[in-house]
């Protein structure tokens, strides 16, 4: 990212300006569309050059898909592919008769896709949005509704605990926070302990938290910053959603532990636009934390609303999305830690995983690691199941419980007597475990060893139905959309993997691992690095189905 | 006081070099060619080509070399195997997109020539040819010979200080627009030529007035 439009776009914060995506957003909440008096406007408020403001305006999902008076969006996340083979799609499409992406010419309803709205539980899932309402509507007959225009609130996951004591599912009470004021312990005795308790990083990578806390606090300079990422955009993941909408306060306590650990007075969280209910979820618990004194003068927290970007996940570009500009991936070094949020020393950390220290700061680090005895990972962690299950919904579960348990003993097995042909665990990022490999341990090591990652512990099974073909299809459709564009072999070789299974031609195997390596050793980021995963599953365990050239 | 120096070998040729070089300083201190596209010595590097992926002793995978901070006593192959097949292949994927092939002056066919890069093995959409351009009177704009190395919006930004350009679109969509896409004249351009300048293919050119 250029420093000199970071450093612009710092002053103009530090003047209390909008970025230049809250004025381009607005713009399309109220008038339907982005036009270019409006990206003139979003420059002159922002204090951004045009051209920048044109670069973020052609960039995020929701400002390029133009709104009609009904504005329906179609989530085309993998547990709704999972659960229609995309024929809910199809049917918006026929029945509207618009294009994904289209507005009627009378203006009165528009049709675009969405990845993912997080009611993975009850797929396929839709969107409706109106003068009048905002409503995710699921579940098999949720097309039938929309066009009836008949739509109702989706019904909530279940959220429940295997733990004698919980922890991300216990109701966030501000304890640890408490213990640390009355009893006087400093910010190196909590980083201390956090970093004792080897909390590692639940977004994807598994970094150690304590580790990244210490090179902000020993970075240079007095304004910090703590960032809650909670881009979860992982199709199938809808765990950090919970948190946010069920569990704001433990959040908000495990960001005020980190600035005060760190030495940083102020916090974003960066929510996903695709989670409406989050970010009104969160404000009404900070209003509540700043009226109890837990939030205020030491530590405050913001809370801003993506636009559309799987990729704002990976922390540089979700930086850059807070700072209002591309959500494009950036090389590192220079790490956050060291130069993030307006070129300041940032922690950025998942939202599980800051939801995991009022624990450790409340207890300790040995009750901690007591969380997972079968396992060499500390903590806990929270899972979730996509609609083919009998029971899915987010649990909170040890580490090292076999996938078959959690997918058979917790999750009660698949619905109408299907069997489970794989699943696809930690998101379209992780390898596919086949149903003979369930005996698999749920931890970061184990799966690791199988092709798959802990990822964000999004658990989604693909029935005996399923055509791998066109899962492989599915992912690299998804892949190759979300490619921020920024490093070449992403943005030209996803595109080019996507069209190797796009139509009925076989595929050569010798080209497609030509191409997957191309994108593991070549990609900036995970995205395009991590794409080759399950299509390397999918040719380790189903090559048969995948219509490879003889 | 002298700035600490790093001792980096480099294909078997040590070379002294200041902290805060990266492997691709060292390389070319080395007299070492590594293949790059999105370079460019008088901008910060951008990483975004990975055409100049190096094998570094200890790292599991090969490195870019234009982002990859060197270390004391770095142990570097500039023809990592593994490192220029991705080289090799991320340049015939440039290829591809392009509905042409790059003019043989062009830092782009002069990399592609210089790796062999052969027939595409990944053929596919390209860039939808258009008109070019031509509405500003020095500078033409050919947007589908682009490839999105972001040089010439950082000539714009770091040489010039003038933000005219920008990257647009996403994905294979990505591409480059002066001001709100009206072209150089109606943007904030000031026509110094730095963009056309450094543009490794012909996305942007200098319109020559003098026969």
């Amino acid at each position: 990212m250029s420093r000199n439009l970071v450093e612009l776009v710092r002053r103009h914060h530090a003047q209390a300006a909008p970025s230049a995506l809250d004025v381009l957003k607005d713009a399309v909440e109220q008038r339907g569309e982005v036009t270019d008096e409006d990206r003139r406007e979003a420059a002159r408020r922002s204090g951004l050059p045009e051209a920048a403001v044109f670069g973020v305006s052609t960039f995020y999902d929701d400002l390029l898909t133009p709104r009609g008076a009904r504005h329906v969006r179609v989530c085309t996340g993998t547990a709704c592919f999972a659960a229609t083979g995309d024929a809910h799609v199809e049917q918006l499409r026929t029945a509207t008769g618009l294009e994904l992406g289209e507005r009627a010419g009378d203006g009165s309803v528009s049709l675009a896709e969405t990845v993912c709205l997080g009611f993975c539980h009850s797929a396929p899932a839709v969107r409706v949005t109106s003068d009048e309402a905002d409503v995710v509507d699921a579940g098999p007959d949720v097309v039938a509704r929309v066009l009836a225009d008949t739509c109702v609130a989706a019904e909530e996951p279940a959220w429940e605990s295997t733990l004698p004591e919980p922890v991300l599912t216990r109701p966030g009470d501000w304890s640890g926070l408490r213990r640390v004021r009355e009893e006087g312990i400093s910010p190196e005795a909590l980083l201390e302990a956090v970093t004792a308790a080897e909390i590692r990083g639940r977004g994807g990578a598994g970094f150690p938290a304590g580790v990244k806390w210490g090179f902000a606090r020993a970075a240079a300079g007095e304004q910090k910053f703590i960032v809650a990422n909670g881009d979860e955009g992982d199709p199938g993941s809808y765990i950090d959603k919970y948190l946010m909408e069920r569990n704001p306060a433990l959040l908000l306590e495990g960001m005020a532990l980190a600035g005060y650990a760190v030495g940083a007075a102020h916090g974003f969280v960066l929510v996903r636009s695709e989670y409406p209910r989050s970010k009104p979820a969160l404000e009404a618990a900070a209003e509540a934390a700043r009226a109890d004194g837990w939030l205020g003068e030491r530590f405050d927290v913001t809370i801003v609303e993506g636009a559309g970007s799987y990729v704002v996940g990976e922390e540089t570009a979700l930086l850059a999305c807070l700072e209002g500009l591309r959500g494009t991936v950036s090389a590192r070094p220079p790490f956050p830690a060291q130069e993030g949020l307006y070129g300041r020393p940032t922690v950025v950390n998942n939202v599980e995983t800051l939801c995991n220290v009022p624990f450790v700061a409340a207890r300790g680090a040995e009750p901690y690691h007591a969380l997972s005895p079968d396992s060499e990972t500390a903590g806990s962690k929270l899972v979730c199941f996509n609609e083919r299950f009998v029971r899915p919904g987010v649990y909170e579960v040890p580490f090292g419980v076999s996938m078959g348990r959690l997918c058979e003993e917790l999750a009660g097995g698949l619905r109408d007597g299907r069997a489970i042909k794989g699943v696809q665990v930690g998101g379209p990022l992780g390898g596919i475990l086949p149903a003979a490999r369930l005996e698999t341990a749920f931890d970061f090591d184990a799966l690791a060893a199988e092709g798959c990652m802990l990822g964000h512990g999004g658990i989604l099974a693909f029935d005996d139905a399923t055509s791998m073909r066109d899962v492989a299809r599915h992912l690299l459709r998804f892949g190759a959309h979300e490619s921020c564009g920024k490093c070449f072999p992403c943005r030209i070789g996803l595109r080019r993997a996507h069209a190797m299974f796009a139509g009925e031609e076989p595929v050569s195997r010798e080209r497609l691992e030509q191409l997957l390596e191309t994108l593991e050793l070549g990609s900036l980021c995970a995205h395009g690095g991590g794409m080759p995963a399950p299509i390397r599953s999918l040719l380790r365990w189903w090559p048969d189905e995948l219509g490879l050239a003889a | 006081m002298t700035a600490p120096s790093l001792t980096v070998a480099v294909d078997g040729t040590t070379v002294e070099v200041p902290a805060g070089a990266t492997v691709l300083d060292a390389a070319r201190a080395a007299g070492r060619w590594v293949p790059t596209l999105c370079f460019d010595a008088r901008q910060a590097p951008f990483g975004a080509c990975r055409a100049c992926l190096v094998g570094v002793e200890g790292a599991a995978a090969p490195l870019p070399a234009c982002t990859t901070p060197c270390r004391d006593g770095m142990v570097v192959d500039t023809k990592d195997p593994a490192g220029r097949r991705v080289a090799t292949a991320v340049v015939e994927l440039v290829l591809s997109e392009l509905p042409q092939p790059p003019a043989p002056h062009t830092e782009l066919a002069q990399v592609a020539q210089r790796l062999g890069v052969g027939e595409p093995r990944w053929p596919g959409e390209t860039h939808a040819p258009q008109p070019a351009d031509t509405r500003h009177p020095y500078l033409a704009f050919q947007h589908e010979l682009c490839i999105s190395c972001g040089r010439c919006v950082r000539a714009c930004d770091e040489l010039q200080g003038t933000f005219a350009l920008t990257a647009t679109g996403r994905g294979f969509h990505a591409n480059v627009a002066a001001g709100l896409d009206e072209g150089f004249r109606a943007s904030a351009c000031v026509s110094c030529g730095a963009c056309a300048d450094t543009c490794p293919t012909d996305a942007i050119t200098e319109v020559s007035l003098l026969p």
